[in-house]
């Protein structure tokens, strides 16, 4: 077995001993089923439409603990050995800089999708029995894991960078809290406040994760375009589904790329 | 084996090896002495790949660092560091892992508890924090030398341990097989003697000693320990540094020893303090 396999495997079984785990999976069962409940009480009026409305809720709730779920166990990857004197002993062993980032990458990466599978995977299988099609909450789950992936990045790069675990998470939750309120109210605000110009706003909210994956999202669950907000609706218009899903694809793997190639970088240059 | 040549470090202004050269050949115990910060852990580091460097160092042609070629000197190195990692490891996955990591069969660290007195069968669930210091040392030291490496790297590994433990980690090095190469850092004189056959005495990041424990003990005038691993009155390594250090930090004649006039004032305020 690899080295970086290796390192993978005990990040994974780390992360899943920790109450994290546990918790985002119960907030993701319950918040989903719960979601999933209230849109079966509409769907009697508003047949399929309700549980759109539910899948949707559901992806509100992503889009808000996804990066934190992501970002956590990654910010301590790193910085959480560098404290307790452990990732010494490791790099004094025959395993590159690059294995070790790679291995905890992995390992923190499976355990976050393993927390979204289960979570996302109960609701997704009650709307399917309601008659959701499968095809669309694989598309969900698919952006899921994908806005996961970027955050999970991001977060590895904080702990490469970062001496401690609470220098890594106090920066990832500031990360995330500029992410998540500076979404396309926020920008909107700035935009008629200061009066930006067009390609600010909609540049922003591409490239924002956060607001990248609701764009990319929204779509899927919502044909007339009405919960994507003015940004949205305009981004749609000019960049049609199609193209509006792979730029926002496209940042998601940016922002995931970045986090990856910044974050080895700074682990193997460190200086010690 | 191991080689080095201008070997410097720095940590800012601060010069902590000085242009070092050395030469280890395969099969020799080499014990590193010197005050605290004198530079014997860094030297290890650099060996490592923990820490970076100018200048050269090698062991076997393959150079030192965090690179490639740094994999495959970690590879052909046991260390054990000074301060046990504190995993939340039980004692049988810590084994398990790190035999996988170093690419060698859980057999030969297994053997080496149990002459160590340490079973996996009966102390393979606990965890490594429920472990004493000495139960850990012994962990780290089987797992070092379990895989049979060329070279093994201690940093002051008794510093901690009680002297039933101590003597059975002695005892574990000193049966090693005789290819193996031994670097070591150490406060303890009665373990030098007891492991090593040459003494470097490191000060202001220069050797201010490289020689045979014979020249080492008849320079610093100081009563040879005995070379028995349970051996407790031995001299304090103050006396030894006081007598071979001299106040330009490079090695003395050992023949006005004691004479804390002539020492740096930093070295001498310590042996002031220890006395």
């Amino acid at each position: 077995m690899s080295a970086v396999t290796l390192l993978a495997r005990r990040e994974l079984q780390d992360s899943v001993r920790t109450y994290w785990f546990l918790v985002y999976s119960g907030v993701f069962v319950v918040g989903g089923l719960l979601l999933m409940v209230l849109g079966g009480a509409q769907s009697t009026v508003l047949g399929y439409r309700g549980f759109a409305r539910a899948i949707a809720g559901l992806m509100h709730l992503a889009l808000f603990v996804v990066p934190l779920m992501a970002l956590f166990p990654a910010a301590s990857a790193l910085a959480g050995e560098r404290e307790v004197g452990t990732l010494d002993y490791l790099m004094a062993q025959p395993v590159s800089r690059r294995e070790i980032f790679a291995g905890k990458w992995l390992g923190v990466w499976g355990a976050v999708v393993l927390a979204l599978a289960v979570g996302f995977g109960s609701t997704g299988f009650v709307a399917t029995l309601r008659g959701v099609s499968p095809g669309l909450v694989l598309g969900l789950f698919a952006f899921t894991v994908l806005l996961a992936t970027a955050f999970a990045s991001i977060g590895l790069w904080l702990s490469a960078a970062s001496p401690s675990t609470r220098r890594a998470n106090s920066i990832g939750i500031t990360v995330w809290l500029v992410f998540l309120t500076l979404g396309s109210l926020g920008v909107m605000s700035a935009f008629i406040r200061w009066g930006l110009p067009e390609w600010v706003l909609t540049g922003w909210a591409l490239l924002n994760p956060i607001e990248a994956c609701r764009l990319a999202v929204l779509p899927l669950l919502d044909s007339d375009a009405n919960l994507l907000g003015p940004v949205g609706a305009a981004l749609l218009a000019s960049l049609g589904r199609g193209g509006l899903i792979a730029v926002a694809t496209a940042s998601l793997l940016g922002w995931t790329t970045l986090g990856l190639v910044a974050g080895s970088r700074v682990f193997r240059n460190e200086e010690r | 084996m191991i080689t080095a040549r201008s070997l410097t470090k720095r940590y800012g202004e601060h010069v902590v090896l000085d242009s070092l050269d050395l030469d280890v050949p395969r099969g020799q115990r080499v014990a590193l002495l010197g005050l605290n910060g004198a530079g014997k852990t860094t030297l290890l580091r650099c060996l490592l790949g923990l820490s970076r460097f100018e200048g050269s160092l090698t062991l076997d042609g393959l150079a030192a660092g965090s690179g490639a070629e740094g994999k495959r000197v970690r590879a052909q190195v046991g260390y054990v560091p000074q301060q046990p990692p504190r995993y939340d490891f039980r004692l049988s996955d810590f084994v398990d892992f790190f035999c996988s990591i170093r690419g060698c069969p859980t057999e030969g660290p297994e053997s080496l508890l149990e002459d160590l007195g340490l079973s996996l069968a009966n102390d393979g669930g606990k965890r490594l924090r429920e472990l004493s210091g000495g139960m850990l040392q012994k962990a780290l030291l089987a797992v070092a030398m379990g895989s049979g490496p060329p070279v093994l790297l201690l940093d002051e590994p008794t510093a901690s341990l009680d002297p039933s433990a101590r003597r059975d980690f002695l005892e574990a090095v000193r049966t090693a097989p005789s290819h193996l190469t031994l670097l070591f850092a150490s406060h303890r004189l009665d373990d030098v003697e007891a492991l090593a056959d040459r003494a470097l005495i490191l000060d202001s990041g220069r050797f201010a000693f490289d020689g045979t424990l014979e020249e080492l003990w008849r320079r610093s005038g100081v009563e040879r320990p005995t070379r028995s691993i349970d051996s407790g009155g031995a001299p304090v390594l103050d006396d030894v540094l006081a007598r071979i250090i001299d106040d330009r930090g490079h090695m003395g004649d050992g023949e006005s020893g004691g004479d804390l006039e002539s020492l740096d004032p930093g070295l001498r305020l310590y042996v002031e303090n220890d006395q």
